[in-house]
């Protein structure tokens, strides 16, 4: 067996050319599949993304009244000592922020917008040291520039709401609203920043402001509304939840609850649909292509052996041993190229998922009215690596059987004589 | 005699000062005195709420009872509301609506909701005539007003729950008919307007037959509430202010 | 000289069969999987364009020309008279059925518990050809024009606790921008492809609703459906113009393309897709490319012989370069067939995916039917045809500098 083993071994190296040719077809042939499978899974993560990054974050803890009055925005259900529980989470490894979202009259004056008027918003107040652990907005910023801890007068606001009623940095705009308990209130803030990010809604209603001010502005003597925590991608989010709401029991806090993203997602709007099942049927597809390669690289590289096959027929050794010096030297280029396509793959990914495409330079040519931003990242998939290297070898060892069978049945002359 | 020039200037400056001393009010005595007066056991009347926004101006007609402070029935007669009703009882909102099968009940931050789009809104509606429960009053002056003397009152809200947390009102000296009120943020930013335009007489106390109310934040908001016919003290079948009677 | 070079080639090609067929059935696989990827691309283009026309905007959508300015208001008393514009439309040959709607934000009250929802009056007759309502009933049946009734989506229902029977009270602003509340029963529940109008949405008859808000003869919007084949931009000019003309009224009228937001988020989506579909291009490319010239590499030995015996450069290039291009041809030929069939086959059946969406649980399954276009067929094959013949010209020029006794010698 080892000597077998060896003689596969040996001809691998041997036969250096032809290895590295077919085993490059193999990496490329899995490398693209990776890509593409990252890419599909990106795409269908992309939604879900949207939602976790700028909207709901991946679990939201209120206390336990506020959520069947969700829509009126309680004020006066608030979390009481936001620090405790944050810091609480944090000795249990969750990363957490906290946020007091709160309704407003936007007043606008002609000054700066040409004409006056009012309009119903939701400000979202931030603790802009933290706020960025947990949702994304930092890289937003389309113009102008965060917001600071404690900053008193600015806000920041969506690209497409800015748009909509003609904000630019610096212009000065009247939040009205009721504080906690009722009383009105109402403070001038200036536009600092306006972000644009991959989610529509948000572009479209954003308003953000220093939690601290907002705090001040209606009473809330350090409570807050929410506290938000975002887990790591391949986080079980419902395990995750009940480890929370026991963490939280177990501290005496039983006033509050954790609720996962899914449950808050049927607030905000989807936004686009995309077809799920269509996505597998592409990956489908790009297996059968990257098989199709491998299958055939591996088949020529087989069928140009024969000769090679034959003259160890030849000298003696046995069927049996010479199957298996072939199979094992095809799953040695199997193997090679399998690794390879995964480190490329790898290095794809790692780029995809942290940089991707920006489809921007397409769309800046067309009217699509409103900007958006939209960068197509890829997402880690641990099964799909797997499944290429299993792949890669398995489907390389597999075909490679036909060749081998073919040139064990014919006899050995003509073996011999093969070209 | 010079050593008796100070105690004759003391009695002479009690003998002038002593009947403004008698007669002052004080802050609290001028508003308990403004709530009383427009307080009745019962009333009937009729109005109409006429509002202006963006959009242009609107008018409903409606009927109102009240019984002492705390209940009140409003039915709107106006095409657009015909048959709408908000009973205000035990300390609660209801609306009924013809088409609706039961009663809207307001609450909470519901009640900041405007009547009818106007600069009125339900929470103002309920608001109770016990002014000094919710605010510590201040007399700033005197001031002369549309030819009237009155108190220059600062009203400052006692807890968060209260919707203004400053008050200023011009009250009338002689009928305490608060003229004139303006609403402010703690900080003084002017929120509301509200101003008296005309009144009636209505035995020996004085009304408003037409206010005006502007919301300060808006531009081009305001309100108008007239009141046509008046009724003090009617007998009134004190049933209607039952939710049972609401549904009818 | 080409004929013989081609009767050559040919032979080549017959010659060694099993090379061919590798050679070829890589091609072929290539090309078949483009095509199926681009049926089921347009499918879903189709399938999101449908769910906006129908849910959404129609193919032309037709409002008062003051509502955008003050959107954000939701101002009823800014509609269009649905009575007169109506035979206007229906003398335009291009326009097929139109629907009036009105969408109102509401509060729904079920004793004291409250939860704002989005309305929507329809004419549920009309709606026929933009929402089949009664297809995608799930429980229940669609409201009647002129009662009290109204479709819920299904998740509001579960969430809600509400079934076909129970009554809900609706509080809403009205045209005259004061409030009014109606009673109305709940006859059905609705499965929606949208996912987010599962979540939020009810569906009352349009008379009630006008009734409710006091809209009179009144309706917010006006969606219109085409004949298929008219150019939607041109069609929305023409309606414009023609209400203007025989009203005196200035309209919003546009096509599907021209309203902003939903359309923007549609082109983003078939952005993507394409996207991937240029990287699985290359893949197919790739893979023509690595096969046709691992055989030319396997062909060193042969290529030598034939230098040796005479033949050599542009010859021997154009000689390897046939038997590429006649064996991409067939086998190119072989892959958009197999593809178009099964596209064609799989647009008629549908793909019914039926496995759990992750997220959302408003979703519900619905069916994917690909599209085949022969345009694209055939631009698929020519581009296989072209990219394999230029896989096999690289390899074989180098090949044919090569020295006949270097070919000779390669094992």
């Amino acid at each position: 067996m080892k000597f077998i083993f060896t003689l596969a071994m040996k001809n691998l190296f041997r036969y250096k050319r032809r290895t590295i040719i077919t085993a490059v077809a193999i990496a490329a042939g899995l490398m693209m599949y990776l890509l593409v499978d990252s890419l599909l899974l990106g795409v269908e993560q992309e939604s879900e993304r949207n939602l976790i990054w700028y909207e709901t974050s991946s679990i939201r803890i209120h206390q336990t009244a506020y959520w069947p009055d969700r829509q009126l925005y309680p004020l006066e259900k608030a979390i009481k000592d936001p620090r405790k529980v944050i810091n609480l989470l944090k000795e249990n490894g969750w990363t957490a922020t906290e946020r007091t979202v709160f309704t407003a009259d936007m007043i606008l004056y002609s000054e700066d917008f040409g004409e006056d008027g009012n309009l119903g918003v939701l400000v979202t107040a931030i603790d802009p040291e933290s706020d960025n652990n947990v949702f994304h907005f930092e890289d937003t910023l389309l113009e102008g520039r965060f917001l600071n801890k404690g900053e008193t007068n600015g806000i920041l606001i969506g690209s497409w709401f800015a748009e909509d009623i003609g904000a630019k940095i610096g212009y000065w705009i009247t939040l009205l609203t009721r504080g906690n308990g009722g009383f009105y209130e109402a403070i001038d803030v200036q536009v600092v920043g306006i972000v644009n990010c991959p989610n529509p809604n948000v572009n479209r209603t954003l308003i953000m402001m220093d939690k601290d001010t907002a705090g001040t502005l209606l009473g809330m003597d350090g409570a807050v509304t929410e506290i938000d925590i975002l887990l790591p991608s391949r986080a079980d989010v419902d395990i995750e939840v009940t480890k929370i709401q026991a963490v939280l029991e177990a501290a005496g806090l039983s006033d509050l609850e954790a609720r996962s993203w899914r449950e808050m997602a049927k607030d905000y709007l989807a936004i686009a649909e995309t077809k799920r099942g269509g996505t597998a049927i592409i990956l489908f597809l790009v297996f059968i292509i990257a098989a199709v390669g491998i299958s055939n690289t591996m088949l020529m590289a087989m069928y140009e052996r024969t000769r090679e096959l034959g003259m160890m027929r030849a000298m003696g050794m046995s069927d049996n041993h010479i199957r298996l010096a072939f199979l094992f030297e095809a799953g040695g280029i199997g193997f090679l190229g399998a690794i390879i396509g995964i480190i490329l793959g790898a290095l794809g990914n790692l780029y995809m998922v942290n940089i991707g495409f920006d489809l921007g330079f397409i769309m800046r040519n067309m009217d699509l009215g409103y900007r958006i931003q939209s960068i197509m990242r890829g997402a880690w998939s641990v099964k799909s690596f797997f499944i290429a290297f299993i792949a890669g070898v398995g489907l390389s060892m597999i075909v490679s059987l036909f060749p081998i069978r073919r040139a064990l049945k014919i006899d050995i002359p003509a073996c011999l004589r093969h070209q | 005699m010079y050593k008796k020039l100070p105690l004759l200037l003391i009695i002479g400056v009690l003998l002038f000062a002593l009947p403004s001393l008698l007669f002052a009010l004080t802050a609290d005595e001028i508003i308990g005195e403004m709530d009383r007066l427009s307080t009745f056991e019962t009333t009937y009347s009729i109005g109409s709420i006429q509002t202006t926004d963006r959009f242009g101006t609107k008018t409903s007609q409606f009927k109102s009872w009240s019984q002492g402070k705390k209940d009140s029935l409003i039915e709107f007669t106006s095409k657009a509301e015909r048959g709408q009703k908000i009973l205000r009882t035990e300390g609660s909102l209801y609306l009924f609506y013809p088409d609706a099968e039961q009663l809207i009940r307001m609450q909470g931050a519901a009640l900041r909701q405007s009547m009818l789009g106007s600069d009125i809104s339900y929470e103002d509606m309920t608001e109770e005539k016990n002014t000094l429960d919710n605010y510590t009053a201040k007399l700033e002056r005197e001031e002369t007003f549309k030819g009237r003397e009155c108190y220059v009152l600062t009203l400052t809200a006692k807890t968060r729950s209260v919707a203004y947390p400053i008050q200023k009102i011009w009250v009338d000296k002689q009928t305490y008919l608060v003229w004139k009120a303006e609403y402010s943020t703690a900080q003084g930013r002017l929120l509301k307007v509200m101003e008296v335009l005309d009144t009636f007489n209505s035995g020996n106390r004085v009304l408003p037959k037409q206010s005006k109310i502007e919301d300060k934040m808006k531009k081009n908001s305001s309100t108008l509430m007239t009141v046509d016919s008046f009724e003090a003290n009617p007998k009134l079948d004190r049933s209607i202010f039952t939710l049972e009677n609401l549904t009818w | 000289m080409m004929t013989k070079l081609s009767k050559i080639a040919f032979r080549n090609i017959f010659r060694n069969l099993r090379r061919s067929i590798l050679s070829g059935a890589a091609i072929a696989v290539s090309a078949m999987s483009i095509v199926m990827l681009f049926g089921l691309l347009d499918g879903m283009e189709h399938d999101m364009a449908n769910n906006l026309k129908s849910y959404y905007t129609g193919e032309v959508r037709i409002r008062n020309v003051e509502f955008e300015k003050h959107e954000r208001y939701n101002p009823l008393h800014l509609g269009v008279d649905w009575k007169k514009i109506e035979p206007i439309l229906a003398d335009n040959n291009s326009v097929v059925t139109a629907t009036p709607r009105i969408n109102f934000p509401a509060s729904m009250y079920l004793g004291d518990e409250t939860h704002g929802v989005m309305g929507i009056g329809v004419d549920f007759e009309r709606e026929k050809a933009f929402i089949d309502f009664a297809s995608i009933l799930q429980e229940g049946r669609v409201p009647q024009s002129g009662k009290n009734e109204m479709l819920i989506g299904f998740a509001l229902a579960r969430d809600m606790h509400l079934t076909p029977g129970d009554k809900v009270t609706l509080l809403s602003t009205t045209a005259t921008r004061g409030t009014n509340a109606i009673t109305m029963e709940i006859v059905g529940t609705a499965g929606f492809p949208v996912a987010g109008l599962n979540a939020n949405t009810i569906w009352a008859p349009i008379d009630r609703v006008q009734y409710f808000l006091r809209m009179g003869d009144l309706t917010q919007e006006i969606l219109v459906l085409l004949t298929d084949g008219t150019d939607e931009k041109i069609v929305a000019t023409q309606i414009q113009d023609e209400i203007q003309a025989k009203l005196g009224e200035e309209t919003e009228t546009r096509s599907w393309q021209n309203i902003n937001m939903m359309y923007s988020l549609f082109k983003i989506a078939k952005i993507s897709y394409y996207f991937i579909a240029v990287f699985f291009f290359v893949l197919g490319s790739t893979v023509i490319i690595n096969t046709t010239m691992m055989i030319i590499f396997e062909r060193m030995r042969e290529i030598g012989m034939l230098s040796a015996l005479g033949m050599h450069g542009s010859e021997l290039t154009k000689l390897f370069l046939l038997e590429g291009f006649f064996i991409s041809m067939i086998g190119s030929a072989v892959g958009v067939i197999i593809g178009y069939v099964g596209t064609y086959y799989m647009g008629k059946v549908g793909l019914n995916f039926t496995e759990a969406f992750s997220g959302m649980d408003m979703e519900i399954s619905s069916i994917l039917y690909p599209e085949t276009s022969l345009v694209k067929t055939v631009i698929i094959w020519a581009y296989a045809v072209i990219i394999s013949t230029l896989a096999t010209f690289i390899p074989s020029r180098r090949a044919s500098k090569i020295q006949p006794v270097e070919a000779l010698r390669y094992v």
